[in-house]
């Protein structure tokens, strides 16, 4: 029987779907016997989804048009494609 | 008669590693478009901006992010030969920029993050309290407090797992993408990535429990 810090090296390659099959199911397995390594499993794949739900910005109306106008300066004086 | 299906252009295509629309942008930016280069823009500057602020943590360095990347892409595009999607590679250009701001900033040291370091004397973990939004959608004061203490947290990583988080989890590149992004080894990003997930998953816990306490 391996150790729970065996899985806990790997948990996140588990949540990436990046292991075998026969790990994957040795995990699984690990996982129903220990509430400890399922609270680190469950609360490291909250913690991504919360990451990912919260993490996208916007690029602000003002600065995008500053973007825009430095770009196109920049470019009519150093055309690029002739 | 035709004695080969595949015309020049279809294997050129085959070759490609850009999506339809973006070899399409790129043909006519070659051309002089700049509307087309407008529409890259369109298409990208938004992601570019969440990882120069979520890299720094300064609106106007996440700006000078967005137009050094810019600046840099259209000046070579049209070397560009679409070996790789045009995100991945305006995504490389971005890392680059941001390294040298971080040197010409002199921003915080690099340091190690040991795997030890999560692991508590008489177990694996301690209790974590994650917040749960699709529990709570509809407050966006809440919503806007807990965005708040996850960028704070993602900017306290060192830099080095900060670059790999932003990539994987907020960009959405896979393992190998963010190995060329960075020219790091794809062992690496696996590396880094599980120990900033652990360093955030106990910031995050820390910060919630604190301001659960205060209310």
């Amino acid at each position: 029987m391996k150790e729970c810090k065996y899985y806990f090296d790997k948990i996140s390659e588990y949540l990436d779907g990046e292991l075998g099959v026969n790990v994957c199911h040795e995990i699984e397995a690990h996982l129903k016997e220990c509430p400890e390594c399922r609270h680190c499993a469950d609360s490291l794949k909250k913690t991504i989804q919360l990451c990912r739900e919260t993490g996208k910005e916007k690029v602000p109306s003002e600065m995008r048009a500053r973007l825009k106008s430095a770009l196109q300066r920049c470019l009519n004086e150093n055309p690029c494609s002739k | 008669m035709q004695t080969n299906s595949f015309t020049e252009e279809d294997k050129i295509m085959s070759t490609l590693a850009t999506d339809d629309t973006d070899h399409l942008l790129i043909s006519q930016f070659k051309a002089g478009s700049m509307d087309a280069m407008e529409k890259i823009v369109e298409r990208y500057e938004d992601q570019i901006f969440t990882f120069g602020l979520k890299m720094c943590g300064h609106l106007q360095d996440a700006e000078d992010i967005v137009q050094e990347t810019f600046l840099n892409a259209f000046r070579y595009l049209k070397d560009f030969r679409e070996e790789t999607k045009l995100r991945n590679w305006l995504f490389k250009i971005a890392a680059r920029v941001c390294y040298r701001k971080r040197r010409k900033k002199k921003f915080e040291p690099d340091r190690e993050l040991s795997l030890d370091s999560f692991v508590t004397k008489d177990g694996l973990t301690s209790n974590y309290e994650i917040p749960d939004l699709s529990n709570n959608p509809s407050e966006q004061l809440e919503r806007n407090e807990l965005k708040q203490i996850i960028n704070t947290s993602i900017l306290s990583l060192p830099p080095k797992y900060r670059f790999v988080f932003n990539l994987r989890d907020i960009e959405g590149f896979n393992t190998k993408e963010t190995s060329e992004i960075l020219g790091i080894s794809t062992q690496a990003v696996k590396t880094r990535l599980h120990r900033a997930r652990l360093f955030l998953r106990e910031k995050i816990s820390e910060k919630f429990k604190e301001g659960e306490a205060v209310q």
